[in-house]
């Protein structure tokens, strides 16, 4: 009957005589059908090798070119942690052997062309932007700064300085500092837990940006991803020309990365910093992708701390006005753990308070199974928005080129929704007990513990972190 | 509501910088309809993916406060995500007693505070306790955050709205077969408004204070900064108000600005995407259509005297030094304004601006600089240099260097290059907007509201084309003086201090 009446409304929409018409009510709407199959890109492998994921847009004159490579700061050696994050800006910034830095800015910035690139902890990306019309020349560019990169001395030595003066200034924000020195704190050990430091960035030489490129950037080591406004053989030809022609030199060799260590035990670390608003962060390690329980995860997350009437929101912002911010989250991992932390920020003198509405609001997630409703909500949330991952072609194919890159199921992303609508109440109720383990939570507090409600010690055993 | 409020907030000061987007092929891409209430929508149809976003400004923003007000056009904001008399309650007939009492013991108790040391502190805390007992009671009857449920079950994306001194959005994108949802709820909104949970709303607007300004020393010069620069337009005043107005807002002071602002004729809706425009303009007549019309939003009648000698004003924190310098000049669409926007591109947009080429590469006196106009376009503005300085070098150093390219912009002319280089980057910016939903909906209400026409955008690259050396000269000259700046620097507290 509904069904009916919404049809017959849309006629009358369509008709434009709206003249009359019901308003209806949005708790019982409902609505046309509507239909939404994930946009195939095509795959196809350069002479040789690199495989391109393709996906063509007509619709802007514009073509968008990212190259995902495999490095990242993992790889950093503990003594130059920071050596990818330098490597990363200056592949782009210190020019290319046939252009002084300042003349690839130059050329690049007159045709309005862009390429940039950045190194992650787990990827590096490359990407470029242009003109259709500009098209040749910015892909000549964009593979002179992937595979014939200058790292320009002069350059290198300024990005160094740009580092070294945000280290200067990274206990600015105390937001900031609250999420470092979780991120510290769960990865310690790991290089994933390596925050450079001053020392660290000063032992880095333009030698080792040149070995870590010639180590990580190869034709062998890179998918790409070309979306928008191209000619499908002639975008072949020209990648062919450009990325396909360069050959692999020796075998590809990444060295290998150890596994996070296990770090259960819990942890209560302050610093110290006089504002009127505590940051609270707290934590544990998490899941990877490959992880069974992962469907029921993301719905979990939903509920938890995940949106806007999530529980964390619910209780300490919405009911209580003690939080401005709140929320929690499952960073997936995709090669290495990931980690589970929630966040928020309170004035100082309910900070203990907060802390507790926290914990007890995770804890109570674990004891009893979630209500029909949460469990409808979060999973109608989840499958009804899937189609906003697909609005633009150089998203829709980058999501396509991931799945490959980082060794997902290739048919993940068409039977997401089917595999969230299938998760139970039991299903999030045991994934919470195993994923979720508040005895091993490590506790980040930034403020100022003279204006707290109770004492941090009161908590557990409180080490200070030194700002300095 | 909005959680990323801010953020979105910072985007479009930080961004919106220097050159709004034209379009090629935007003239005969929006389609246009006014509703006889005066109600104006814009649409575009684009199919590339089946969802539509939908934004609705109003022409009214923190600009239009009353000085007694300062805050409440964000406060307010917040407020119209509480629900009608229909959604986010089980019972609004039970409900509404309860309401009026927390109001009444609500103005009682900011009577009380107002005296200040002469509060009887016991009726303080009786008011107070009352406050909370009632607050309780009415909990019953509320259905929390009902819209944002409903959207979110739906598919909703991006729910948010966000406050500027020139205007308020509130802004959604939806699956495209889920348009008369929106068209049900926001109508809703704009009809039947209760302001429920105030006071603990109210509560949280101050913890966004303390989180985005108090406990951020860059944002806290900002705000200092801007304020130094006015002594009479509201434009001075903080969008989220300073602590003290925060705590004397009211929900009675919060529906006289609704009922004073949020009509029909004072909005402008943008609908971008998998749509039917005929469909669309039926759909908005029949939600909207019979909304009553109310006053237009009057002009701000206060006009900033013009300023006589330097301005300075520091702020100590807990951070690294940071410089902020501002000039006076026009409003946006006024003559001469598109020259500050080719001056902000020449020296700040990308790695060839003079000031990224002369203050972070060659001297190395800063990490980081960044020019645009500020704090809002409907009324005069500031022109704004931004840098980060890099020790050792101080504040006074990267003032110095900063202000001696603005010397040069008097006496050397800019170069063709420069200018072509502009145009280029302006043809390419009006293709890419025309690629996301969310982005040509927001540069339709945008400019409609605050240009006066969409069409702004449009014949702007024209207007850029016509732009002369000497006519850069001459507005650098007119307007980069002495005795029109504003130098905000923010001073590291404690031994750390860096005399100026």
């Amino acid at each position: 009957m509904r069904i009916w009446i919404a049809a017959l409304c849309l006629t009358l929409c369509w008709l434009g005589t709206a003249a009359g018409a019901e308003r209806a009510n949005p708790r019982s709407m409902t609505f046309p059908p509507l239909q939404f199959s994930v946009p195939k890109a095509e795959r196809i492998v350069l002479n040789n090798g690199t495989p391109v994921y393709l996906l063509q847009d007509r619709e802007l004159p514009i073509v968008t070119i990212a190259a995902l490579i495999r490095t990242g700061s993992v790889y950093d050696p503990a003594a130059k942690s920071g050596l990818a994050q330098l490597a990363g800006s200056l592949l782009r910034g210190g020019g290319t052997t046939p252009l002084q830095p300042r003349q690839l800015d130059e050329e690049l910035e007159f045709m309005a062309s862009s390429v940039e690139s950045a190194f992650a902890s787990d990827n590096g990306m490359v990407t470029m932007t242009s003109l259709t019309r500009n098209l040749p020349r910015t892909l000549t560019l964009f593979n002179d700064v992937l595979f014939r990169p200058r790292f320009d001395e002069q350059r290198f030595e300024i990005a160094r300085r740009q580092a070294l003066e945000a280290i200067r200034r990274q206990h600015d924000d105390p937001k900031e500092v609250g999420d470092r020195e979780l991120t510290r704190a769960l990865y310690a050990g790991h290089p994933l837990g390596q925050i450079p430091t001053a020392a660290t960035l000063q032992a880095i030489n333009r030698a080792d940006l040149v070995t870590f490129h010639r180590r990580f950037v190869r034709p062998d080591n890179l998918i790409l991803t070309v979306s928008g406004d191209f000619d499908r053989s002639q975008i072949i030809d020209q990648l062919n020309q450009t990325v396909g022609g360069v050959r692999a030199s020796g075998p590809l060799s990444l060295p290998t990365i150890p596994a996070v260590p296990t770090n259960d035990k819990p942890a209560v670390l302050y610093a110290a910093k006089q504002i009127n608003q505590s940051v609270i962060r707290l934590g544990h390690l998490g899941i990877t992708k490959d992880d069974p329980d992962l469907y029921a995860v993301r719905v979990l997350d939903f509920i938890l701390g995940g949106s806007f009437t999530s529980r964390l929101m619910m209780e300490i912002r919405t009911n209580r006005g003690l939080a401005y911010n709140v929320g929690s989250h499952f960073d997936v991992g995709r090669r290495f753990t990931g980690s589970f932390s929630a966040e928020t920020e309170t004035k100082a003198e309910a900070t203990l308070k907060v802390i507790d509405l926290m914990t007890g609001i995770i804890k109570g997630i674990r004891t009893e199974p979630v209500s029909e409703q949460e469990l409808e909500l979060a999973k109608e949330s989840i499958i009804n928005s899937f189609l906003f991952g697909f609005t633009s072609p150089a998203s829709t194919v980058l999501q396509q080129a991931r799945l490959e890159f980082y060794g997902y199921q290739p048919d993940y992303l068409d039977r997401y929704r089917e595999r969230i609508a299938a998760v139970s109440r039991e299903d999030l109720l045991k994934a919470a007990r195993k994923h979720l383990r508040p005895e091993t939570f490590k506790l980040v507090v930034v403020g100022d513990a003279k204006s707290f409600d109770r004492p941090l010690s009161s908590i557990g055993t409180v080490q200070e972190l030194a700002l300095q | 509501m909005a959680k990323h409020l801010l953020s979105l907030l910072l985007i479009a000061l930080w961004l919106a910088a220097a050159l709004p987007l034209q379009a090629a092929g935007l003239d005969e891409k929006v389609i246009e309809h006014s509703f006889s209430n005066g109600l104006k929508l814009l649409m575009v149809e684009r199919h590339s993916s089946p969802t539509v976003s939908a934004w609705i400004r109003f022409k009214v923003g923190s600009v239009d406060e009353r000085s007694d007000e300062r805050g409440i056009a964000h406060l307010l904001e917040h407020m119209l995500f509480k629900g009608t008399t229909t959604l986010g309650t089980r019972d609004y007939a039970a409900e509404k007693p309860l309401l009026e009492k927390i109001e009444a013991t609500a103005q009682r108790l900011l009577a009380e505070q107002t005296k200040g040391a002469k509060a009887d502190a016991a009726e303080l805390k009786r008011l107070e306790q009352q406050l909370a007992e009632l607050e309780k009671q009415a909990q019953q009857f509320v259905v929390k955050d009902e819209f944002f449920d409903l959207y979110a079950r739906n598919g909703g994306s991006g729910y948010n709205a966000f406050t500027s001194k020139d205007g308020t959005t509130y802004l959604i994108s939806l699956p495209a077969n889920k348009l008369e949802l929106w068209a049900s709820i926001e109508s809703d909104r704009m009809r039947n408004p209760v302001l429920r949970e105030f006071y603990s709303e109210r509560s949280v607007v101050m913890e966004e204070r303390r989180r985005s300004y108090d406990a951020e020393p860059g944002a806290k010069l900002w705000e200092t900064f801007v304020a130094a620069a006015y002594n009479a337009h509201p434009y001075g005043q903080p969008i989220i108000g300073w602590m003290p107005d925060i705590e004397h807002l009211s929900r009675t002071k919060a529906e006289g600005f609704l009922k004073r602002f949020y009509a029909p004729n004072n909005a402008i809706i943008a609908v971008v995407g998998d749509i039917d425009p005929t469909a669309v303009i039926a759909l908005v007549g029949r939600y909207f259509g019979d909304l009553p019309p109310g006053t237009p939003v009057p002009e701000v009648a206060v006009q900033e005297e013009r300023q006589r000698g330097e301005r300075r004003v520091e702020v100590i924190g807990d951070a690294e030094p940071e410089v902020v310098i501002g000039f006076h000049k026009t409003a946006l669409g006024a003559k001469d304004d598109e020259l500050f926007d080719v001056l902000a591109a020449i020296l700040g947009q990308g790695r060839t601006s003079r000031l990224y080429r002369s203050l972070v590469l060659e001297k190395q006196l800063a990490t980081d600089v960044s020019v645009f106009d500020a704090p809002g376009s409907r009324y005069p503005n500031l022109f704004v240099l931004h840098a980060t300085p890099r020790a050792p070098h101080t504040a006074a150093e990267v003032e110095q260097a900063l202000l001696a390219e603005l010397e040069r912009l008097k006496t050397e002319p800019v170069t063709q290059r420069e200018l072509q280089q502009i145009l280029n980057k302006l043809e390419y910016e009006e293709a890419r907007r025309m690629g996301t939903n969310g982005g040509l909906a927001r540069n339709l209400t945008e400019y409609e509201a605050v240009a006066g026409s969409w069409r702004y955008l449009t014949s702007y690259r024209a207007k850029i084309e016509q732009v002369t050396p000497h006519d850069l000269q001459r507005v650098a000259r007119a307007y980069f003086t002495r005795e029109n700046r504003i130098v905000g620097t923010l001073v590291k507290n404690g031994n750390g201090r860096t005399a100026q």
